[in-house]
């Protein structure tokens, strides 16, 4: 890849920079231990800072960025932003619907949204295999002892 | 207890039918996990973690250790006859093995690298039978200067080694670090990086960030590049057993991979890369068949599949008697052990020898489950593959909220799946290694305890970091792990630009 990605090394002085700044509310220096809750949260976005402009000098002389290898990756890495979007709304969707629709619900609406990111269209059948492999997983985990909470929270049930 | 003793002790519990029971699974589930794509053993460990909470934590690591065993052999499956290795450390295996499979010796590839992985396996096993009790003895007269430096080692040779670039194996490192300080710090119970929100103030949750980190960041990767060609299974012609030939050809390398991958997988940052790397290096060397080596050599498939095997059982050693994680799975097993409050070291060998021996044990136990499964059933392993990626990916973005969700039930958590996943897919696009992310999450509190640790006992003075033979050895390795590497690229590119002058 020949592109620039500055926006990488702004990210890492960013986030740097916000552990700085709250590392600096809390003290550096403890007396017993000698150093204080913020000493290492200091350290840490003082690292932060200088990897991420480090990182930028690496980016302006044109470091090459090669993309991971993957399985079920094509050749080109040709990139379908379609699929990279219908992908993100499926891990997205939780964050709307699980406190009030539940699990189940959920689950069956990512699995339709990541089937089709992957070019499944058959929304009616994909929605029917979601449904039921949810169901399926939300109550064995529950047999399991894992808490996934309420069938449809919304109806209380 | 001495090692047999113990061992003794140990097939006392791994033969107990409920824990053959979980080691079968545990060696069922790696297999399969070995085999598909998308998912390996790390994230596997830490999606079942919620679940573990009703199973007892000898159960659990015999499952666990099958997982990570079983994983191993999976991989190869799928090297050997599809070229496609489910696992870094089978990458090897493929050059050679696809080659074997395509000229119609698919059987006694997959058959030299079942035997191979089960010999290996085993011997490394045996190492750490007899390794891991000195060892951990080792570590009673080890100082929190000791246990900061080794730490201090493992985080500097896990960013050098992993990934292409150093500062990108360091962006990866301190962003592990910083999510690791999100919490409440427990020296001083102030809050650090929890933003006012409540959910931060128990810390990030491994399972969190791992589950984001490898499915999410996995399956946002794969949707956007997705490009599917049909498996092209390569028949398994020419009987399953290896010809006398093939065995003779096969014991040596077997051993040689043995022996690079267990010392290797024990060291931080190992890992099963470089052992399997070494190995068909060498075997290419010493084969009395060079001309075979590209077209199909047995010898290239016994070694690295061994030396894959080997380096398992020696990342086991410092996990349990250090306590120090060296790959992804073996930071999640440390946090598996958290879990149940048990803390890796001396200490385990002693208050919890049932489980230790048991585990130990269990691997034997599993090592010869693995050969038994993937030896006559690699064509059916194989069929998983033929699973409809729209479904496979969909069915792991499921068992991810399972164990994202099931952990608390925290909206806060959702939010971080998907920040941490977006995450995950920019360092799978601009080349960031993963590793180091969570080994800088679950080290860096512990590094922190042992430097505050340090820092008393020394009253406050920093050369207390190396006050011991041992701290000053290994901060001495540490320096030169980082700075060796970036001398030797100084010079090699001030000779290149040096030869370009010259004939320019």
């Amino acid at each position: 890849m020949t592109e620039r990605p500055y926006w990488i090394a702004a990210g890492t002085v960013g986030w740097g920079a916000i552990v700085l700044l709250k590392a600096a509310e809390l003290p550096q220096f403890d007396q017993y231990a000698y150093i204080g809750p913020g000493f290492l949260p200091s350290a840490v976005g003082v690292g932060l800072v200088l990897l991420g402009l480090m990182l930028a000098v690496q980016i302006r002389q044109g470091v090459p960025f090669e993309e991971q290898e993957a399985e079920d990756v094509s050749e080109t890495h040709a990139v379908s932003y379609k699929a990279l979007g219908l992908s993100a709304a499926a891990c997205a969707l939780p964050l709307l619907t699980m406190p009030k629709l539940g699990f189940v619900i959920t689950c069956t609406g990512c699995f339709v949204l990541v089937a089709a990111a992957f070019k499944s269209e058959r929304w009616l059948f994909n929605t029917a295999i979601g449904f039921v492999f949810s169901i399926i997983c939300w109550w064995v985990f529950r047999k399991l002892g894992v808490q996934l909470g309420g069938f449809l929270p919304l109806m209380g049930v | 207890m001495d090692s047999i003793t113990g061992l003794m002790h140990g097939f006392s519990i791994a033969l107990q039918p409920q824990n053959l029971m979980w080691a079968f699974l545990g060696t069922f589930m790696g297999t399969a996990i070995g085999v598909l794509p998308g998912i390996g053993p790390a994230l596997t460990i830490a999606l079942l973690l919620p679940v573990t909470v009703h199973i007892d934590p000898t159960a659990a690591f015999i499952m666990f250790a099958g997982i990570f065993y079983g994983a191993m052999y999976g991989g190869s499956t799928t090297s050997i006859l599809l070229n496609t290795p489910g696992e870094s450390g089978s990458m090897m295996t493929a050059l050679e093995g696809n080659r074997m499979a395509r000229n119609g010796r698919g059987a006694a590839a997959l058959c030299t690298a079942a035997i191979g992985s089960f010999v290996a396996g085993t011997i490394g096993t045996l190492g750490l039978t007899f390794l891991a009790p000195p060892i951990a003895e080792l570590a009673f007269i080890f100082k929190p200067q000791d246990y900061f430096a080794l730490m201090l080692l493992a985080f500097l040779s896990v960013s050098v080694v992993m990934g292409t670039s150093k500062v990108r194996g360091f962006v990866s490192l301190f962003l592990g670090l910083s999510l690791g300080l999100v919490g409440i710090d427990k020296a001083t119970g102030q809050q650090r990086l929890t933003f006012g929100i409540p959910d931060l103030m128990d810390g990030v949750e491994m399972t969190v960030v791992l589950v984001s980190l490898f499915a999410i960041g996995e399956t946002l990767y794969v949707a956007s590049r997705y490009g599917m060609q049909k498996p092209n299974l390569n028949p398994l012609a020419g009987g399953i057993w290896m010809t006398k030939e093939d065995w003779k050809r096969s014991w040596k390398p077997w051993l040689r991979g043995t022996f690079f991958g267990f010392p290797i997988g024990a060291l931080p940052a190992g890992g099963a890369e470089i052992p399997t790397f070494l190995s068909y290096t060498v075997e290419r060397k010493l084969t009395k068949h060079p001309e075979e080596f590209g077209h199909g050599a047995i010898e290239g498939v016994a070694g690295p599949e061994a030396a894959n095997n080997a380096s398992a059982a020696g990342v086991l050693v410092p996990l349990l008697t250090l306590g120090l994680p060296t790959s992804a799975t073996a930071a999640i097993m440390l946090a598996a052990f958290q879990n149940y409050g048990l803390q890796p070291g001396p200490l385990l060998f002693i208050n919890s020898g049932d489980l230790v021996w048991g585990l130990i044990a269990s691997l034997y136990v599993g090592n010869l489950m693995l050969l038994i499964l993937n030896l006559p059933l690699a064509g059916l392993w194989v069929r998983l593959l033929f699973i409809p990626r729209p479904y496979l990916y969909a069915g792991i973005l499921i068992f991810s909220l399972v164990g994202i969700w099931g952990v608390s039930n925290s909206w806060v958590d959702l939010a971080m799946m998907f920040g941490v996943g977006l995450m995950g897919y920019a360092m799978r696009v601009y080349d960031f290694p993963i590793a180091p992310v969570l080994i800088g999450l679950i080290l860096g509190p512990m590094a922190e305890v042992q430097m505050r640790r340090a820092l008393a006992i020394g009253q406050g003075d920093p050369m207390v970091f190396v006050s011991t033979p041992l701290s000053a050895l290994l901060v001495a390795i540490a320096f030169f792990v980082v700075t060796v590497p970036a001398v030797l690229h100084w010079r090699r590119t001030r000779k290149i630009a040096q030869s370009e002058d010259i004939s320019g």
